[in-house]
């Protein structure tokens, strides 16, 4: 049983100017957690989700400090006031991202870790460790290096190391956030299995959908506060409209509605010509002899991990050299090096590509017309900014921004850079449902002002929110190419279902 | 190319216990550095410099292992042969690469070799074994469990710098580094935070005893290796 008692919180960080500051904890908390429970925990951004978990874990007040009041237990215990590794006794974690929560580069001694950090016997630890691999299908991703594997196989390799240990109490922060529709099937299949070994669960997540037939309880935060709770059977009841009302992501794929409908203005076309291209390891790559895109659309690239459709977006932008297609635009042939100058990436991780001191250097960073007197250049830049909300952040350091105001930066000097093709590898990895429909809208914009907008995505219901055009790859070769629209919908829902 | 510990030793015709791998790191550091060439001394710079090709070959590692042996070789011919003909400047500008090849060359490739062939395991495991704390051992674990990510962040910065048309020009250097050093530091403070929130969750503490899977023993052959570390770098000392 956790236990949380009036529970106050709040982080203690340093901002801009220096002065100590507390937010975005939660307050006035009271949950109890019965043994072999299956909660979800869901909200905006900063809700107070992640908060819940760590305090579970113990991260809070062991690693994260703030301001802590009242009090927090498992079977009676104090977390706060047990040591971090006596709690990891009891408590198995997973986290959001994948790269960054294994401490060795092997597997199979990364699944042992946990269990060597507790002094089990390595006679034991190995025997768990064949125990767990045969359970869950994963003999061969043992004894690989984890630089080697996709997102989705190093969650599994994650979940293996909480299931050696066989813990009472599982806690996962947004794991699903990185994964595709079948490494989530996955997840599911794992989750389904620890509910039944009785394990109480504590998942704090956006997506919801793969948790309806698992979770006893929903839990639906803001700022810091319970303001929903709804039992198995609510959840199940709960109908897209519902879901929209509260603000939380769809409890199931099949119900989701195609709210766009526009078709493409332009007959122009977008043309590739043989795309074909292998990574040194000769097992992945792309090939694809022609492929017809609409200019001016918004095309979806989608696909299962592995399918190539990180790759083609890498080759559409020019930044593998070796590739010789070539791509047609506005009757002018592009060779990789001419592409590089007509397309722009916003990445998965932005934070690979803001260079700048202020918000503002950042987009005239990327105006490299030379015909431009500095003042035109900033007047510019405040124009981009103001569309996009910017413009009260224009003095501010990048790396001082949220994600999303982040990812907004980056597309204000995707518009100043003046390229055609704008292109989006994951822009709603582990985003909630206001912020999601935020990134659609701009997205939007972009195609309004005439941009050609190619998206790499795992998210349907973003897809259903913003794009006309559907490209599906399947072991880097075009399987499915249309547009999208009523008809094609429900296909597009099949595949994301399965 | 990737560094870091890899531990990729599937293919190795033999895997040395990574104590008799310090050991030889030691030495062959020791005596490569003083750039004697008579008597004793030269006859324990060859076997030293002999050794890391020898070892690289055991991993397979065969173009490392070449470019090693070119290079050095080109090294050591140019200053046995080439140097003593040339005068004034042109000497000097080739007696200074030369130098720094024949006497670092040897160690880093023996770094090289110790890193790639090591698991954080085995090396976790072997540190341990010594009685080396955990508080020096862990965070060196780390560190070298941090360098293939680096060069995966370096590759999505450099990208990034090439689609934004800025960097590739090396008229300005310290602003290419500034690009390239602001979001690395930014990426490695949040990996590294990430990280260890998730070490903690899984029971390290620097405090506590921990049990290994991972089985390493001396056999004679690294005893072998220990002890002929030993009796050159006191024979080096001696002569």
């Amino acid at each position: 049983m956790i236990e949380f008692q009036n529970v106050d919180f709040a982080y203690t960080s340093v901002n801009a100017e220096g002065k100590t500051i507390h937010e975005n904890g939660i307050s006035g908390l009271d949950l109890s957690i019965r043994d072999g429970e299956f909660v979800v925990l869901t909200g905006g951004s900063g809700c107070g989700k992640t908060t819940i978990t760590r305090l579970i874990n113990g991260l809070i007040p062991h690693y994260y400090s703030g301001e802590l009041h009242g009090s927090i237990t498992i079977d009676g215990k104090s977390v706060p006031d047990t040591p971090i590794y006596e709690t990891a006794k009891r408590v198995g974690s997973v986290f959001q991202n994948p790269r960054s929560q294994f401490f060795n580069v092997n597997t199979t001694d990364e699944i042992a870790f946990a269990a060597e950090n507790q002094c089990r016997e390595p006679v034991e630890i190995s025997k768990a460790i064949t125990e767990t691999a045969a359970s869950m299908h994963i003999e061969k991703l043992l004894d690989r290096s984890i630089f080697e594997l996709s997102g989705g196989e190093k969650q599994i390799i994650a979940c293996a190391g909480v299931s050696v240990l066989s813990p009472d109490i599982i806690v996962l922060d947004e794991p699903s956030s990185n994964l595709d529709s079948g490494a989530i099937e996955k997840l599911k299949i794992i989750l389904s299995d620890w509910k039944s070994q009785g394990k109480t669960i504590v998942i704090a997540e956006h997506r919801l959908y793969f948790l309806r037939e698992l979770a006893d309880r929903l839990l639906i935060l803001k700022d810091g506060r319970i303001v929903r709770e709804l039992n198995a059977s609510q959840i199940k009841a709960l109908t897209f409209a519902d879901t929209e009302q509260i603000g939380i992501r769809p409890l199931s794929l099949l119900d989701i509605r195609y709210s766009y409908g526009r078709a493409s203005g332009r007959n122009e076309t977008l043309t590739l010509e043989s795309f074909i291209f292998t990574y040194k390891d000769g097992k992945h790559g792309i090939n694809i002899p022609k492929l017809e895109l609409p200019s001016g659309g918004v095309i979806a690239i989608i696909g299962h991990n592995g399918a190539g459709k990180s790759t083609l977006a890498r080759n559409i932008c020019g930044l593998e050299h070796k590739c010789k297609g070539v791509m047609k635009l506005g009757g002018k042939a592009l060779k990789a090096k001419d592409r590089l100058k007509q397309c722009y990436m916003i990445m998965q991780d932005v934070n690979h590509q803001l260079f700048t001191e202020s918000v503002r250097d950042e987009v005239m960073l990327s105006m490299t017309d030379k015909l431009l007197t500095d003042e035109q250049k900033v007047q510019k830049a405040d124009e981009i900014l103001k569309s996009l909300d910017l413009l009260e952040y224009a003095d501010t350091h990048p790396m001082a921004l949220s994600g999303g105001q982040k990812q907004r930066t980056a597309i204000a000097s995707g518009i100043a850079s003046s390229k055609p093709v704008i292109i989006f590898d994951e822009p709603t990895s582990g985003l909630d449902l206001a912020h999601m429909k935020q990134v659609a809208g701009e997205i939007l914009k972009l195609r309004d002002m005439g941009k050609t907008v190619i998206i790499v995505t795992h998210d349907l219901e973003f897809i259903l929110s913003c794009c006309d055009h559907i490209v599906r790859l399947e072991q880097g070769q075009v399987v499915e190419d249309h547009a999208l629209d009523k008809d094609t919908c429900n296909r597009l829902q099949k595949f994301f279902c399965k | 190319m990737q560094i870091g510990f890899q531990g990729n030793t599937k293919n190795a015709v033999f895997d040395p216990d990574p104590r008799a791998k310090f050991a030889m790191l030691l030495a062959v550091n020791i005596i490569m550095i003083s750039g004697g060439s008579v008597g004793v001394e030269y006859a324990l710079r060859i076997i030293c410099a002999v050794l890391p090709l020898v070892l690289l070959l055991s991993i397979r590692n065969y173009r490392t292992a070449l470019i090693y042996f070119i290079l050095l070789g080109a090294a050591v011919y140019c200053e046995g042969m080439v140097l003593p003909h040339t005068h004034g400047v042109a000497g000097i500008l080739l007696m200074i690469p030369c130098g720094i090849l024949t006497r670092f060359m040897t160690g880093y490739m023996m770094c090289w070799y110790t890193v790639r062939s090591t698991s954080v395991s085995e090396f976790v495991t072997a540190m341990d074994k010594m009685h080396v704390p955990y508080f020096l051992t862990i965070p060196m674990s780390v560190m070298f469990r941090y360098f293939p990510t680096l060069g995966e962040e370096y590759r999505s910065i450099h990208d990034a710098m090439k689609m934004r048309e800025i960097g590739q020009s090396v008229k300005n250097p310290f602003t290419y580094i500034e690009y390239v050093l602001v979001p690395i530091m930014m990426s490695t403070v949040r990996i590294a935070d990430e990280l260890s929130a998730a070490s903690l969750t899984k029971g390290l503490s620097a405090g506590s005893r921990r049990t290994h899977i991972c089985r390493i023993r001396l056999n004679a052959l690294d005893i072998l290796m220990i002890a002929g570390s030993f009796v050159m770098i006191v024979l080096f000392f001696i002569y």
